[in-house]
């Protein structure tokens, strides 16, 4: 009976809810985080082509990774066998209908059901402020992102493990160029178990993160193992500086993006009137059965 | 012409079959709850339309029940083990902390509108396909389908149809005991003794079927080893199983998009063609004669391709665009829906119309 009501109540919320936008402009800003509050979340589409965005998401606490994309704005996806702990899709990219010119495999289309394959995925990177981008050796869901950094997502298309693409957005906030890079030293996985959690990230004491749900989940499990190792990396304290921001590409806050739902249901070539017909034809049929059923039991009774 | 067509008669049992495992592969490929419902709802009126008073006949609607109980297990796993994927918290339960080797379950804690959907949906899909087996049995003779079967086929088909058969007949005799017991007035009050005088009598009745029916396989010659050398039976014995469990497998893989490639076509190409080998080492040593064996006539043939085309329509579709097929739960919102699988799942529908109604029984 609960159940019911639940259901009733989340299909309610489900009419209720407000239009996504591409970029859920009640979460976060866009552009660089104005000071060492929160952190900045740089995504390149690299050669799928698309201008890269930069928001900010001014989180005071800690969070993990997916905290930090969802909390900045961002549309995700998460694959349907591991859940939001592997994002296959940004902001709609690379979409369902999207043929992506992976190497040996013509016209692949990702289809976000299991892990992407090593030759397109959405890399994960991390840096602190004014630092060089660091290929994040733990799972979006399993490591904290650095106050006053920066969360970087790059499209890894065709790449090895010593060619994947840094964001091309220097690590840097604007106003503090020049500055020494100041980031904390991550523990590397000391064990090869994908639920394994940075010891004292938010998410290994659950929900001390205060995220969207995302931290306090635990039931899947990233698959990062399917993919090139990270670089290996020495792990000197003093990190490389950032690049210079004048090599940045031009980027946009994501403020003009489209709806995603929008989007989506364009390319699927949705019909508004489509699910009311199923609807109708459930219950014209749900009837015709019952008539029948109750002929053909008279029929037989008599 | 017309007159003729709709005769009434059984259909071919493999008819029915194909139509079913048809609507069962579609299924299989979506978890849009539109569509699924659409195909429940065609599979039980065509079940309805067409089904015969036969006693296996009437045990499809525990396949609703086994259906219904399958969603709402699904859901409630959710409940209790982690149901906080995606954003929209609906019910706040006290988490019950566990121990760090428990580490990545989780006892209940908040539930969010997106994982109960998730539930929901993944258990609609199962429940669906449940469904569409369950209209198979109902609709298709078992002993007929039996017969029905290639000859090289007699071991193996003998085990797949006594399994096949196994629910819908015990289903029969719970409903047997259970009018026997209503005729009697027998006493309804107490659950559990009511539970106790059903369940022996029907595993009682399960027993004294099955050796009867092995005491009637007998008679009839299964089993019969014939004049051919041990080593020879070995072989071609192996072979068979090999090649069904490579075909097993194939299939599998084929119709889940998320096995590894390498599983699908190839495995099924080499396990068909070791079991085809199988079934010709088998068909040259098994003479069985057939007493006015089934045809495939206009009817089956309408039956068994709308099931194959309602299956058709799925994969085409879901290879131009599976967001319509996997709608998205990242952002809750009414799931999508376009024309074509609705259509598709509509020619499902067609048996109901352009196939004879069965024989009645006389009883």
């Amino acid at each position: 009976m609960r159940t019911l009501v639940v259901l009733a109540v989340a299909a309610l919320t489900a009419t209720l809810a407000p239009v996504a936008r591409a970029v859920d402009h009640s979460k976060g800003y866009p552009g660089y985080c104005r000071n060492a509050t929160g952190v900045t979340v740089v995504v390149d589409f690299q050669q799928l082509g698309g201008t890269t965005i930069v928001r900010c998401d001014p989180r005071p606490t800690r969070g993990t990774g997916l905290d930090a994309v969802k909390g900045a704005g961002f549309q995700i996806e998460g694959v349907v066998r591991w859940g939001e702990g592997f994002i296959c899709r940004i902001e709609n990219r690379p979409s369902a209908v999207e043929e992506i010119p992976v190497a040996g495999d013509d016209g692949y289309r990702e289809a976000c059901r299991d892990t992407p394959p090593a030759s397109a995925y959405w890399s994960y990177w991390h840096a602190g402020n004014n630092c060089q981008w660091e290929y994040s050796q733990w799972g979006v869901k399993n490591r904290d992102f650095v106050p006053g950094g920066f969360e970087g997502w790059s499209f890894s298309l065709n790449a090895t493990a010593d060619t994947n693409p840094t964001p091309r957005i220097a690590a840097v906030r604007p106003g503090t160029t020049g500055q020494p890079c100041d980031a904390p030293d991550e523990p590397e996985p000391t064990t090869a178990d994908p639920n394994a959690r940075q010891p004292g990230a938010a998410g290994a004491q659950n929900g001390a993160g205060g995220g969207s749900g995302g931290s306090t989940e635990t039931s899947t499990a990233p698959g990062r193992d399917a993919l090139p190792p990270p670089k290996p990396r020495t792990g000197s304290p003093d990190r490389a500086e950032a690049d210079d921001p004048s090599g940045n590409v031009a980027f946009t806050g994501g403020e003009k993006a489209r709806d995603v739902t929008e989007v989506v249901r364009e390319q699927s070539g949705a019909s508004d009137y489509a699910p009311w017909a199923a609807g109708g034809a459930v219950v014209l049929l749900g009837l015709a059965t019952w008539l029948t059923a109750r002929r053909r039991k008279r029929s037989r009774e008599a | 012409m017309l007159a003729r067509y709709f005769l009434p008669r059984d259909l071919h049992p493999g008819a029915w079959w194909v139509w079913a495992l048809g609507l069962a592969v579609a299924a299989s490929r979506t978890t849009n709850p539109w569509l699924l419902l659409t195909i429940l709802a065609v599979a039980c009126y065509v079940v309805i339309a067409r089904r015969a008073d036969a006693p296996w006949a009437m045990a499809f609607r525990l396949y609703l029940y086994l259906g219904a109980f399958i969603v709402a297990m699904r859901v409630l796993f959710r409940f209790v083990f982690g149901g906080a994927e995606g954003s929209t918290i609906i019910l706040a339960l006290p988490e019950i902390p566990l121990p760090a080797w428990a580490a990545g379950i989780r006892l209940l804690g908040d539930v969010s509108a997106e994982s109960l959907l998730g539930g929901l949906y993944d258990g609609l899909r199962l429940a669906t396909m449940v469904v569409c087996l369950g209209a198979a049995n109902a609709l298709a003779n078992p002993k007929r389908l039996l017969k029905a079967m290639p000859p090289a086929l007699y071991e193996v088909g003998t085990a797949v149809v006594v399994a096949l058969s196994v629910f819908p007949q015990l289903a029969e005799s719970v409903l047997r005991v259970r009018r026997a017991r209503t005729l009697r007035g027998g006493a309804t009050g107490r659950r559990f003794r009511a539970l106790h005088a059903i369940i022996i009598p029907v595993l009682e009745d399960a027993l004294d079927r099955s050796l009867r029916l092995a005491a009637s396989m007998d008679s009839r010659g299964y089993g019969r080893a014939g004049r051919v050398a041990a080593r020879a039976r070995l072989a071609t014995g192996a072979l068979m199983i090999v090649g069904l469990i490579g075909v097993c497998v194939g299939v599998y893989a084929t119709l889940d998009g998320s096995t590894p490639r390498f599983l699908a076509a190839p495995v099924l190409v080499a396990g068909l063609v070791v079991a085809l080998v199988g079934f010709r080492l088998a068909g040259r040593r098994v003479h069985r004669t057939r007493y006015r064996p089934d045809r495939w006539r206009a009817p089956e043939i309408v039956v068994a391709t709308s099931g194959v085309a309602v299956a058709v329509a799925f994969f085409a579709t879901s290879g131009v665009n599976p967001t319509n097929l996997n709608p998205s739960l990242v952002v809750l919102s009414w799931p999508l829906l376009s024309w074509p699988p609705l259509l598709g799942a509509a020619v499902g529908l067609v048996p109901a119309v352009l196939s004879p109604i069965p024989e009645p029984v006389t009883a």
